[in-house]
C-alpha cells in the first residue's frame, strides 16, 4: 500500500505541478457554470422559489490544501459515490471520459473536505453511452438514502437522464458549500 | 484466425492424402457399397444434437443475475446444477426474472437499442416458455423502465393477469402490462415513491420519500382506480427503511437502517401500521459502532414459519450497504432472535475456482484461512416446508446454500457469474 500511496501521491503532485492551481480553478469554475445551468438538482431548485438568499452558496475560490487523489475511493468528494471512478477511465473527478455523455440529472452528497474542514455539496454525475468501465469501483454511502429519496440515492442508474441509458462511470463535482451537515446516524 | 490456426497445425505422418480414403469410405457407406464394413467396423452413430428442456419447476430453483455477464443463471439449489439462463444485457443489473407457474411462463424486463448501445431505445417485457425456456412473446411499452444497481421491487406480477414495471424518469411511475392481451395498459404515476410491492390481485404499494406508503388500486382492466397514502411511519433522513423487504400475504415487513421492524398490514381499505419493534430487543438502538442491518437484498422472510432473515454487520453511519458476516434470524411473532447464521467460504470458492484450487484440498483451506471472514450482501429463502437459504456477496460468483433450520452449509453454487447484487427464488 505504501508504494501505491506514494505512487499516486507523486502522480497527483506531478499533475498539480504541470497544470497549476489557477488552471484547476479555471476548469472548476467552468464546470460550476455548467453545473449551475443544470436544472434538475431538486435540492437547489426547491429553495429557489421562496428564499432570496441562496441556500447553496457557490464555493469560494479558496478550497485550500491538497486536492487529493481522484482515483482513490477515499478521496473526500467520493463520500456518497457508487460506481467506477471516471478518473480511472479516461476522465477525471469532474470530467467524463472521451466519447461519453454526462447525464444532466444527478444525485447529491455532502462531503467534508479534510483540507479546509468545510462541507461541500457534491453532484455525482454519471457518464453514459459506453459500457461499465469496471476500473476503480467505489461504493461509499455517507448520507445516501433509498430510492424513494431519489436525489440522495446512488443505486439509480442516472444515465436515464442521458440519451443512452448505458452506464460508464461517475464523477464528483463540487456545486456549492453546504450550509448544514448531512443528517446521519 | 482460422488460416493461422490451420497453418500452425502439424502434419501427421502417413496422412499426406488423408482426405481421399475418408471420402471414399463415406461415399461407400452412403451408397451401401460396403455393407459389411458399415455393420462390423464403423459404430452406428446414436447421438443427435438437440436442445434440452427444463425439468418440472422445483421449490429450490434460484435465479442468479449477473451484472457483468448481463444474464440470470437458473440454478437447482438441491444439486448445484445450472438449468439454463435468460439474457438481459443492457440493463445495469438484470431484473430477477418472474416465474408464473399458473401461466407456464417466465417474464423478463429488457431494454434494447437500435445500434448496440446507441440509437433508438425500446423497452419490452420478454415472455419465455417455462417448459422450454424458449422465447414466446413480448410486450413493448413506453421507454421508461427503471434501471438500477439492485433493481429490487422494479417489476412484479399484479394478480393473475397483470404485471407492473417500475419507471424512474422524469418522475416515478408504474407501467401496467396485460399478460392476457399482451399489451401495455397504462402508466400510473407514483411521484416521490419507489418500488412495486404487490398486495393482492388489484392493488400494489410503493414506498415514498415522505415516510408513507402509497397504495394503488387497479380496475379489472388494469387501469388506475385510485391511489392513497398511509400515515407517515418512518423518517427518510433519520431512520429510513430499506427497499429490500419481506412479504406475508397482504402484509409487508420493512426493516429500518437502525434495525426497527415495521410491519404494514394492507388487508383493510387503508394500510395499518403495526407497532414497530427493534431487532436489538427492548433497548433498541445499535449504537455508533454496534451491529446494524446492511447490504443490498438484505431482508428475507420465510412466510410459512414466519421467520425474518436480516444481513447484519458492525459499522457506523453510512455503512448501510456494507456486506455482513452474519444473518440474524427472528421469530416474527415472538419478536425475538432465534439464530445467527454465518456464510460458508464464498470468497475462497470463487477465487479458488478461478485459480484451479479444488475445494477439498489443503490449498483451499489455506486460501480460506488467508482471506478475510466471508460476508454477504444479499439473501433469499425458498418458501417451501424444507426451505433453503441462499446468500451471496455481490462481488463473488459463488452462492452459499444453507439450511436455515440448522444454519449448516449444504453446498456452494460455484461459477455463478462474476458480480451481481441480487438473488431470486421463482
Amino acid at each position: 500500500m505504501g508504494f501505491f500511496d506514494a505512487f499516486f501521491e507523486e502522480r497527483a503532485r506531478a499533475m498539480a505541478r504541470r497544470t497549476g492551481r489557477r488552471h484547476f480553478l479555471g476548469r472548476l469554475g467552468l464546470l460550476l457554470v455548467g453545473g449551475a445551468s443544470l436544472p434538475l438538482l431538486p435540492i437547489a431548485r426547491a429553495s429557489a422559489g421562496t428564499d432570496s438568499a441562496p441556500r447553496v452558496p457557490a464555493p469560494r475560490e479558496d478550497i485550500s490544501g491538497p486536492e487529493g487523489d481522484p482515483t482513490s475511493c477515499d478521496y473526500w468528494r467520493h463520500c456518497a459515490i457508487d460506481g467506477s471512478l471516471c478518473a480511472c477511465c479516461g476522465g477525471s473527478a469532474t470530467t467524463c471520459p472521451p466519447g461519453t455523455e454526462v447525464t444532466p440529472v444527478t444525485w447529491v452528497g455532502t462531503c467534508r473536505n479534510p483540507s479546509d474542514g468545510k462541507d461541500y455539496l457534491i453532484s455525482y454525475n454519471d457518464c453514459c453511452g459506453r459500457s461499465v468501465c469496471g476500473r476503480c469501483v467505489c461504493n461509499r454511502n455517507e448520507g445516501e438514502r433509498p430510492e424513494y429519496h431519489w436525489y440522495r440515492n446512488n443505486d439509480i442508474n442516472w444515465c436515464a437522464g442521458a440519451s443512452s441509458n448505458i452506464y460508464n462511470c461517475s464523477i464528483a463535482v463540487v456545486i456549492g458549500q453546504a450550509t448544514e451537515r448531512q443528517p446521519e446516524r | 484466425m482460422n488460416t493461422r490456426l490451420r497453418s500452425n497445425r502439424p502434419i501427421r505422418k502417413g496422412t499426406a492424402f488423408p482426405a481421399l480414403p475418408r471420402v471414399l469410405l463415406a461415399l461407400g457407406v452412403m451408397l451401401g457399397a460396403f455393407p459389411m464394413a458399415a455393420d462390423d467396423e464403423i459404430p452406428t452413430p446414436t447421438e443427435r444434437p438437440s436442445v434440452a428442456t427444463l425439468p418440472p419447476i422445483g421449490d429450490h430453483w434460484l435465479w442468479v443475475p449477473d451484472r457483468l455477464l448481463g444474464h440470470s443463471l437458473l440454478f437447482d439449489g438441491d444439486n448445484g446444477e445450472v438449468l439454463g439462463m435468460i439474457d438481459s444485457p443492457l440493463l445495469l443489473t438484470p431484473q430477477v426474472p418472474i416465474v408464473a407457474r399458473d401461466r407456464r411462463e417466465i417474464y423478463s424486463v429488457d431494454v434494447g437499442y437500435a445500434r448496440g448501445n446507441r440509437g433508438e431505445r425500446i423497452d419490452f417485457l420478454t415472455i419465455y416458455d417455462l417448459d422450454t425456456l424458449a422465447f414466446k412473446a413480448e410486450i413493448v411499452f413506453p421507454t421508461r423502465a427503471a434501471n438500477g444497481n439492485t433493481a429490487i421491487a422494479y417489476s412484479s406480477r399484479l394478480g393473475p393477469r397483470f404485471l407492473g414495471v417500475f419507471n424512474q424518469f422524469p418522475a416515478t411511475s408504474v407501467s401496467i402490462l396485460d399478460l392476457d392481451a399482451r399489451h401495455f395498459v397504462e402508466e400510473i404515476g407514483v411521484a416521490g415513491c419507489a418500488g412495486i410491492y404487490p398486495i393482492d390481485d388489484h392493488r400494489f404499494a410503493s414506498l415514498c420519500g415522505d415516510g408513507t406508503v402509497a397504495v394503488v388500486e387497479l380496475t379489472a382492466e388494469g387501469h388506475q382506480a385510485g391511489i392513497s397514502h398511509s400515515e407517515k411511519f418512518f423518517d427518510t433522513l433519520e431512520d429510513p427503511v430499506f427497499t429490500s423487504a419481506g412479504r406475508l400475504g397482504r402484509r409487508w415487513v420493512f426493516v429500518s437502517f437502525q434495525g426497527r421492524v415495521l410491519e404494514v398490514d394492507f388487508s383493510g381499505a387503508t394500510p395499518r401500521i403495526k407497532p414497530a419493534w427493534s431487532i436489538f430487543g427492548e433497548d433498541g438502538g445499535s449504537g455508533p459502532s454496534g451491529w446494524r442491518p446492511g447490504g443490498l437484498q438484505l431482508v428475507a422472510i420465510h412466510a410459512p414459519s414466519r421467520r425474518l432473515f436480516v444481513v447484519m454487520h458492525e459499522g457506523g453511519p453510512g455503512s448501510h450497504k456494507d456486506a455482513g458476516p452474519e444473518i440474524w434470524v427472528f421469530d416474527l411473532d415472538a419478536r425475538k432472535r432465534v439464530a445467527r447464521i454465518e456464510p460458508p467460504p464464498l470468497a475462497a470458492s470463487f477465487l479458488g475456482g478461478r485459480l484451479g484450487i479444488e475445494s477439498d484440498s489443503f490449498g483451499f483451506k489455506l486460501l480460506d484461512w488467508i482471506l478475510p471472514a466471508d460476508t454477504v450482501h444479499s439473501i433469499t429463502v425458498s418458501q417451501d416446508a424444507s426451505p433453503l437459504l441462499f446468500m451471496r456477496n455481490a462481488e463473488f460468483g459463488a452462492i452459499g446454500v444453507v439450511d436455515p433450520d440448522s444454519g449448516k452449509a449444504l453446498r456452494i453454487l460455484n461459477e455463478a457469474g462474476l458480480f451481481g447484487p441480487t438473488l431470486g427464488v421463482p
